[in-house]
C-alpha cells in the first residue's frame, strides 16, 4: 500500500521528501507530511522560507575565535566590552553556549570545542579546538578556565585531559558541580548523581 | 514475591499463553523439546531483561513472526505491570505502562534466580561467567552498582581504543585512567565486601548437598588489583602499552573457588562441580532473601533430576523458605525424574506443544 503510494508521486516530491528526511529528528512520515505541506503551499511562502534558509546557511558561520554560531567575524560575544576577559568558559558545542548565556549567570567568554574525546569513536584532541584554546591562554595568560562539559566518562575524562594539557598556562581550573537539579525531590535524582551530592554536600549558612 | 500473571505472545514455541500463577511450588512436567525450559526463560527475562541460554533476543522469537512479546503481573510489597516487546526494529519496556528509560530503574521489580545445566559453567568457565555471577547479585543488592559498571565499561573500552591507536596521547589515557579509578574502585570495595558473605552461605549449601564428612567448599574473591587502582594502572603501563590493552583492574577479577583447598575446576569431579554450582546459586537465593527479606522466584530447570536424594535434600531447606515466606518456586521434569520427594502441595501443569494446562 504504502510503496505503490509512494511510486506514484512525481519526482520532485520524492526529492524533497529524501531531503527532509535527512534533517534530525524528521522521520519518514514526518518528511512525507511536511512535503506534502509546502508542495501545497503559496509559492511565495515557500520562496521566503526557501531564502531563508539560504540566507542563514550563507550568514552563519562558526566564531574564529570561540568556535561559537555567529553572523559576524568574531562574534558579537568575542566583541562585547561588558564581558568579563578574565574567565573562559570551555563548552562542547556551540548549542552549550546558548543554554549557559540563558541562565545569566556566566559574564565570561566562551570557548566551544567542537566535541569531547572519544576514543571508542575516533575523536582524539586533535579533533578539538585545542590549539585555538591554547592561544588564547597564551594571548592571555591569568584566565580562569570552566570546563563545563557533560558528566560521562568521555566528558570527565576531556576535563581531566584538558587539565593536565593547560596546567600552569592558565591562573586557575575549575569544572562544574554535580549534584541535585534545582526544584526537584530527592526521588527523582538516580543514584550516582545523588552520591556526588552528598560527597560535594556544602555547609548551611 | 511472586509472578502472578504471566502472557506471552510469540515467544519461542507459544503463540499466545495467559497464565494465572499462585505463590507457591510449580512443577511444570511433559516430555522433552515441548516449552518447559522457555517458561523459565521468559520469566527470568522478566527479571534480568537477559535470557539465561545467552543468546541474544532474536532467538526468542517464535519462527516467522516479526516480535516477541512477554508481560507480567508481579506482586511484591507493591504490585507492577511489566512489558516487553522486542523486535529486530523496536524493542520497548514499560514498567506500570510508562516507558522505561534507565535498565536500573526496572531491575529489582522481578527478583529471579536460575538453577539450570548451563550453571556448572560456573565452576569450569571463564572467570569472566563468575564476574558476571558476582555483578548480577550486586546488580540485585545495590541500587548503584549497575551504574558504575556500566561506567566502568565505558572508560575501559575508550582506553583500550586509545591502547591500540598508532600513537598514545599521555594526557587523553590520563583522562580515561581517572574515570576507570573512579569507577572501578567502588566495583572492587562492592566485591569485596559481598564475596565473604557469600561463601558462607555457599559453604553451608554445599555442606549440606554433599552430606557431612564431605568436602568443605571456599569462594573468596581475588582482586586483580589489590590496593590503589590508579597505582597498579600506573604501574602496568609498559604493559598495557605492549598488549594494547588494559591488563589491570576489576575486569580482570576472580572468584576462586576452592574444595579443601584445592581448586574445584581442575581437581573436583564432575559430580562435585556440579554441586559446587548448585551451592552458589542456592548462596545467591539465600542472599537475596536475606538482603531484600523476600525470596526470589527460584526458576529450577531440570537439574533435580540429575541429583541423587543426599544432593536434593540439599535444597529442601532452601524450598521451605521459599514456602514459609509464600515465594515461588517454578520447576520443569520429565515424568521419569518427578520430584515424589519435595513435598506435597505441588501444583502439577502439563506442558505440550507449547500450551499449558493444569494437571
Amino acid at each position: 500500500m504504502d510503496r505503490y503510494r509512494i511510486s506514484t508521486w512525481p519526482p520532485p516530491l520524492l526529492d524533497l521528501i529524501n531531503e527532509l528526511g535527512m534533517l534530525p529528528g524528521i522521520g519518514p512520515r514526518s518528511a512525507e507530511r511536511l512535503a506534502l505541506f509546502l508542495a501545497q503551499s503559496p509559492a511565495a511562502d515557500v520562496e521566503r522560507l526557501a531564502e531563508s534558509i539560504r540566507t542563514a546557511r550563507r550568514g552563519i558561520q562558526s566564531c574564529a575565535t570561540c568556535g561559537a554560531l555567529s553572523d559576524r567575524q568574531p562574534c558579537s560575544l568575542c566583541q562585547d566590552p561588558r564581558r568579563d576577559l578574565g574567565i573562559l568558559c570551555v563548552v562542547e558545542q556551540p548549542v552549550d553556549v546558548l543554554n549557559i548565556e540563558k541562565t545569566a549567570a556566566f559574564r565570561g567568554r566562551y570557548h566551544v570545542l567542537g566535541g569531547r574525546i572519544s576514543p571508542t569513536r575516533g575523536v582524539g584532541p586533535e579533533d578539538l579546538r585545542i590549539p585555538e584554546l591554547e592561544r588564547r591562554l597564551q594571548d592571555q595568560p591569568n584566565l580562569e578556565l570552566i570546563v563545563a562539559l557533560g558528566s560521562d566518562v568521555e566528558g570527565d575524562a576531556t576535563a581531566i585531559y584538558l587539565a593536565r594539557r593547560l596546567a600552569g598556562r592558565c591562573a586557575r581550573i575549575t569544572r562544574l558541580a554535580h549534584g541535585l537539579p534545582v526544584g526537584s525531590s530527592l526521588e527523582f535524582a538516580d543514584e550516582l548523581t545523588l552520591r556526588q551530592a552528598i560527597e560535594n554536600r556544602r555547609p548551611l549558612q | 514475591m511472586h509472578l502472578a500473571h504471566l502472557r506471552l505472545r510469540n515467544f519461542r514455541n507459544y503463540t499466545r499463553l495467559d497464565a494465572d500463577w499462585s505463590p507457591g511450588f510449580h512443577v511444570l512436567a511433559g516430555a522433552n523439546a515441548q516449552g518447559k525450559t522457555n517458561l523459565l526463560e521468559a520469566i527470568y527475562l522478566l527479571a534480568t531483561l537477559r535470557s539465561f541460554r545467552g543468546i541474544g533476543g532474536a532467538q526468542m522469537i517464535q519462527q516467522g513472526q516479526a516480535g516477541y512479546f512477554v508481560g507480567a503481573r508481579i506482586v511484591g510489597v507493591e504490585q507492577h505491570d511489566a512489558r516487553i516487546y522486542w523486535s529486530v526494529s523496536r524493542r520497548e519496556l514499560t514498567l506500570d505502562r510508562h516507558p522505561v528509560r534507565r535498565i536500573a530503574d526496572y531491575l529489582g521489580v522481578l527478583r529471579a534466580v536460575v538453577f539450570c545445566s548451563e550453571d556448572s559453567q560456573l565452576v569450569k568457565g571463564s572467570g569472566r561467567i563468575r564476574r558476571r555471577f558476582l555483578d548480577l547479585i550486586l546488580t540485585q543488592t545495590r541500587p548503584d552498582y549497575l551504574a558504575w559498571l556500566q561506567r566502568y565499561h565505558a572508560a575501559l573500552r575508550a582506553r583500550n581504543a586509545i591502547l591500540k591507536g598508532r600513537e598514545i596521547d599521555p594526557d587523553a589515557l590520563a583522562g580515561f585512567s581517572a574515570e576507570l579509578v573512579r569507577a572501578g574502585q567502588p566495583l572492587m570495595e562492592a566485591r569485596a565486601s559481598l564475596t565473604p558473605r557469600l561463601a558462607e552461605v555457599a559453604r553451608s549449601a554445599y555442606e549440606r548437598m554433599a552430606g557431612g564428612g564431605g568436602e568443605s567448599l571456599a569462594a573468596t574473591y581475588e582482586p586483580n588489583v589489590r590496593g590503589d587502582l590508579a597505582v597498579a594502572l600506573a604501574q602496568s603501563r609498559a604493559r598495557d602499552q605492549a598488549y594494547r590493552q588494559t591488563m589491570a583492574g576489576p575486569h580482570r577479577d576472580e572468584l576462586q573457588l576452592a574444595l579443601d583447598g584445592r581448586p574445584a575446576a581442575q581437581y573436583g569431579s564432575e559430580g562435585q562441580k556440579r554441586t559446587v554450582a548448585l551451592a552458589l546459586k542456592a548462596a545467591q537465593a539465600e542472599y537475596l532473601t536475606l538482603h531484600h527479606g523476600a525470596p526470589p522466584v527460584l526458576l529450577i530447570d531440570d537439574v533435580m533430576g540429575e541429583l541423587d536424594r543426599q544432593r536434593r535434600g540439599g535444597f529442601i531447606p532452601l524450598l521451605e523458605q521459599v514456602r514459609q515466606a509464600r515465594g515461588q518456586v517454578f520447576m520443569t521434569c520429565t515424568e521419569e525424574n518427578w520430584p515424589r520427594d519435595l513435598g506435597t502441595d505441588l501444583v502439577r501443569w502439563t506442558v505440550t506443544a507449547g500450551s499449558l494446562n493444569p494437571s
